[in-house]
């Protein structure tokens, strides 16, 4: 199989983080919860992934590298720590649902930054526009994961910064492939998943705190600590991590926080853009498909999205299954990007790379694409 | 040598301390609170460390915020709190 969809997850996997997942289970039990061998060992890996973690986004420390089971209850958590019901809101026009859902149960009054897709300067300056003194948050995807758009993160979090307002940062499609400094950014929040840039498995994902004086628990539980205390402690992680850690999914985090450091973030970064420079140069060669791709591919990410009229995008997303290539077709759960871009109807065919895809693997892919479109439009 | 455990709010306190004190030198070893210490509050973690390495973590203690911590002074059949 030809994997092209490490947007959703990178399935393939440094041959580390399995080997870490089995030796936590034979060897690692609960952190926190003893102080015997098991107990403590689990605790050493937890720790050391939290340090590789605060130490790659610049995070203040290590407590405030939360784990979560995936970057949406990330996102949840941070959301609900610092929206109340009916409060005001600023988001880009590509946030996915994993943001506008969470708005939408707090009855939260949302203004859409809207920009052109591709075009930084414009969504910068719709962010300076939108933010009020009354905003309570300004949420924003570092970039987004249908179209691989990089946002003006840097800028936004400035004006946030300025006006005063707290910034949560969605880093589902950019941790651990571009840089992004806690510090710098001054974000009250930076939620991201394990088990995509990071190289993870599926079940993994963080929650970077910062300088934030509320965090709204989403369950409360056992935490090993205050046991006595019917409220939830006021300290990190204990108030945001509650009941048994997923240690083998840490583990396996750990290993590809480690990778991810030891290739060097620039390299990932310029390998995954290439693959995407490839796809969309070969695509955009056939006639009748629309693609969706950043001039000089300056503010675009390795995700490269696609449609042709004249072949349903899910159609298109079977065939190439078909053929053995693992895209993904419709809305990617972001109406809203679609909205923005102009393509809720249609929806699109998306193609997403990692380290692990050959430029081998990206041409076949696109002469897949243009046999299908010649074999279904004759 | 008179040992002393410092109780900290949490295992990754307890953890995070741990290391800061083997980066000046100081051994120390983490365990479960004696339940008599933590004063009703339930579970915690502590750190053991012997006489000569508590100079050197009341430093770190009070620069690089740990919160809350107790410590104490383990004692033949008692423990007694000590200033940090």
């Amino acid at each position: 199989m030809i994997y092209l969809d490490s947007a959703a997850t990178s399935f393939q996997k440094p041959p580390a983080v399995e080997r870490a997942m089995v030796e936590a289970l034979h060897e690692m039990s609960s952190p926190g919860r003893g102080g015997y061998p098991t107990a403590m060992r689990a605790a050493e890996t937890a720790l050391e992934c939290r340090i590789q973690i605060q130490e790659l986004f610049s995070a203040q420390s290590p407590e405030q590298v939360i784990f979560t089971m995936n970057a949406t209850h990330a996102l949840n958590i941070a959301i609900k720590s610092l929206v109340p019901r009916g409060g005001r809101v600023v988001i880009s026009g590509y946030e996915h649902n994993a943001v506008t859902r969470p708005l939408r149960a707090l009855q939260a009054k949302v203004t859409v930054a809207d920009s052109p897709l591709f075009r930084p300067e414009e969504a910068a300056s719709a962010f300076e526009k939108a933010i009020r003194p009354e905003t309570d948050a300004v949420i924003c995807s570092h970039v987004s994961n249908v179209f691989g758009f990089i946002q003006p993160i840097d800028e936004i979090a400035e004006t946030c910064r300025k006006k005063g307002v707290p910034l949560i940062v969605d880093a589902s499609q950019s941790a651990g492939i571009l840089p992004l400094n806690m510090r710098e950014l001054g974000a009250a929040f930076v939620a991201m998943p394990g088990h995509k840039g990071l190289y993870g498995p599926q079940g993994t994902g963080v929650l970077l705190c910062g300088e934030i004086s509320h965090t709204l628990p989403l369950l409360e539980g056992g935490t090993g600590s205050l046991s006595a205390q019917q409220e939830m402690p006021d300290f990190l992680p204990d108030r945001l991590e509650v009941g048994t850690h997923n240690m083998p999914g840490i583990a396996g985090l750990l290993a590809g926080v480690r990778f991810i450091r030891a290739s060097g973030l620039r390299s990932v970064s310029e390998w995954d853009k290439k693959m995407a420079a490839i796809a969309a140069e070969g695509l955009n060669e056939i006639p009748g498909l629309q693609v969706f791709a950043s001039p000089d591919f300056l503010a675009q990410s390795g995700v490269v999205s696609f449609l042709c009229k004249r072949v349903d995008t899910e159609r298109m997303a079977a065939l190439l299954g078909e053929r053995g290539i693992a895209v993904r077709a419709g809305l990617h759960c972001a109406p809203l990007a679609h909205r923005s871009a102009g393509t809720l109807q249609s929806g699109t065919v998306r193609a997403s790379f990692s380290v692990f895809n050959t430029e081998e693997e990206v041409r076949l892919f696109v002469e897949e694409v243009a046999r299908i479109f010649k074999e279904n439009i004759e | 040598m008179k040992q002393y455990l410092i109780l900290v709010r949490s295992i990754t306190y307890a953890q995070r301390l741990e290391r800061a004190l083997e980066r000046v030198g100081i051994r120390s070893q983490i365990g479960r609170a004696p339940m008599e210490l933590t004063g009703g509050r339930g579970c915690a973690y502590a750190v053991r460390i012997s006489q000569n390495g508590l100079t050197a973590a009341k430093k770190i203690i009070r620069g690089d915020g740990f919160g809350p911590v107790q410590i104490w002074l383990v004692g033949d059949e008692n423990f007694q709190e000590a200033e940090i």
